[in-house]
């Protein structure tokens, strides 16, 4: 179960939900953060997929993922598409999860976090749906 | 039967903000524009309209508002073509793509003389606007976009990637853009030609940390034709041309990260190209004299000059602050002041950069002339380098 935290305002630029990933964003909205995994060659792949990058297999499962990892990279955005105006400067970057994936998402950290450094991963409640970030530990 | 391509004509428009509010009166339309850099190009090659037989043309922002501008244009020009009139379109590499199917005509007997053109203008479109389009080209729209990405955040991302493992400094980074602007001081063709000091670049405003506003591209207005032809043609004409010696190109199945983890700055897929390239071509990077690469950001030119092998990895920066990569030094990056100065219309980008390797290889670069400059390389990428292009060229004088 992730950490959680609101945010008041609806999200930026909202992703767009199909009968496929809605397990992923419903599942985020209540604290678990998910991926797919092959039933075949068991590798994990992120974002989720109905089908395995890897091997091509179609026979994949729902699994969760611990939310743990560490901080490969990251950016202060401060010149921003129009759709962030208002939040700007705001910090993103590249986190590698424990389980051997690489995503990129928000961080949350005043301070300017150290690479390398180990994160979590937490829900963001926006009044219109949920987003996820990742905050050092 | 494979034949060898050359190319044997080049003209651009000098890169600046061209392009007028949509609500001015007197507009600077797409077509005017090219259609007299197609001229002076063919000029430059000594050529009649009448032996080109394909045209192969950089697909324009969407904001010119004439779609379908390839076959606009061989109206325009009244070109009639038995090779193939085209546009493609693949972000940064667009152009080099658009050369590649030119070069492919070429190799294919199908055409003698195939234009590689293209204009990109934009300048005119507020960035908060056009980066509503580019956020959207560089990541996953459903699990990127929505964070705030923006294209050049990646590159920021691996700016702080090489200053943390190679204890390397964004002053270090920073002289990139001193030694590109001193460049593009000698090049009538680019944006930006004012000279400016370290002290300078560090006190720009922030725009992707640690990248401050003159080590990220600036917005600008683009046009260029490149003249290619079968050598056979290019050797009986009596001019200085330059010929293609050698490509290679690979995409490593990642879109701007790898899901699973990898070097990000390592810039594999340069790696893996350019040893294609130098393959094919028959030579090392021992042997290149200079190189033009399409590095938007002061952090890529480093790290497609390591991945290219033409620095040692991890020291690209370092050297670049040693004068190594200026003019005069051991081996000259960017001698047109690069994307930064140069400027960057990005769908032709690359043509400028096979136009700088001409004018060098060529004997033509007048006072940013590199002495005895015989082999070039130029790149063009995908993403965060997630695919590159790589051509080595060679000048017949």
């Amino acid at each position: 179960m992730l950490a959680s935290q609101a945010i008041d305002r609806i999200r930026a630029f909202p992703p767009r939900m199909t009968e496929f990933t809605k397990q992923f964003w419903w599942g985020l909205a209540s604290g678990d953060f998910q991926t797919t995994r092959c039933d075949g060659c068991e590798r994990l792949t992120f974002p989720p997929k109905p089908f395995c990058p890897h091997c091509w297999s179609e026979g994949v499962r729902w699994v969760p993922l611990s939310g743990r990892g560490k901080l490969y990279s990251q950016t202060v955005v401060h010149a921003a598409p129009m759709v962030f105006q208002e939040e700007t400067p705001y910090r993103v970057g590249i986190v590698d999860l424990d389980e051997g994936l690489r995503i990129a998402t928000r961080v949350l950290s005043e301070t300017e976090p150290g690479l390398d450094t180990a994160v979590e991963i937490v829900v963001l409640q926006y009044r219109d749906g949920p987003l996820f970030a990742a905050r050092p530990l | 039967m494979t034949r060898n391509v050359a190319i044997l004509g080049a003209a651009v428009l000098p890169v600046a903000k061209w392009q007028k509010p949509r609500d001015a009166d007197v507009q600077v339309l797409e077509h005017e524009i090219l259609a007299k850099v197609v001229i002076a190009a063919m000029a430059d090659a000594g050529l009649d309209k009448s032996e080109i037989s394909s045209l192969v043309f950089a697909q324009p922002r969407p904001y010119t508002q004439q779609k379908y501008f390839a076959t606009f244009i061989a109206n325009y020009l009244r070109l009639p073509c038995t090779g193939t009139v085209q546009e493609v379109l693949g972000n940064g590499m667009t152009a080099a793509l658009a050369f590649e199917a030119a070069a492919n005509d070429i190799r294919l007997g199908k055409s003698q003389v195939a234009l590689a053109l293209g204009i990109n203008f934009e300048s005119a479109v507020p960035a908060v606007e056009h980066m509503m389009n580019s956020m959207k080209a560089t990541g996953d729209v459903d699990f990127h976009a929505p964070f705030g990405f923006t294209p050049i955040s990646w590159y920021a991302m691996d700016a702080a990637r090489y200053i943390y493992e190679f204890s390397s400094s964004r002053e270090e980074l920073a002289s990139i853009s001193v030694k590109n602007r001193r460049h593009a001081s000698l090049n009538p063709i680019a944006q930006f030609r004012k000279p400016i000091t370290l002290d300078e670049v560090l006190a720009q405003k922030p725009i992707v940390e640690p990248l401050g506003l003159y080590e990220v591209p600036p917005r600008g207005d683009g046009a260029a034709c490149l003249v290619m032809v079968d050598e056979e043609i290019a050797k009986v004409s009596g001019k200085p041309y330059v010929r293609v010696r050698g490509r290679g190109f690979f995409h490593e199945g990642a879109h701007q990260i790898n899901e699973v983890p990898n070097d990000m700055i390592a810039l594999a897929s340069a790696q893996r190209a350019g040893q294609a390239a130098y393959s094919e071509a028959g030579v090392t990077a021992d042997d290149i004299d200079l190189a033009e690469l399409y590095a938007p950001c002061t952090i890529i030119e480093v790290l497609a000059s390591e991945a290219l092998g033409l620095v040692p990895r991890g020291q690209g920066a370092r050297l670049c602050a040693e004068g190594v990569t200026s003019l005069g030094g051991r081996i000259p990056i960017a001698t047109s002041g690069g994307l930064q100065s140069r400027g960057h219309p990005a769908h032709v980008t690359p043509f400028y950069s096979f136009f700088e390797l001409k004018e060098q290889l060529t004997g033509r670069a007048g006072e940013r002339q590199v002495r005895g400059a015989q082999l070039g390389v130029t790149s063009a990428e995908l993403g965060n380098y997630n695919a590159a292009l790589i051509h080595v060229l060679e000048g017949v004088q």
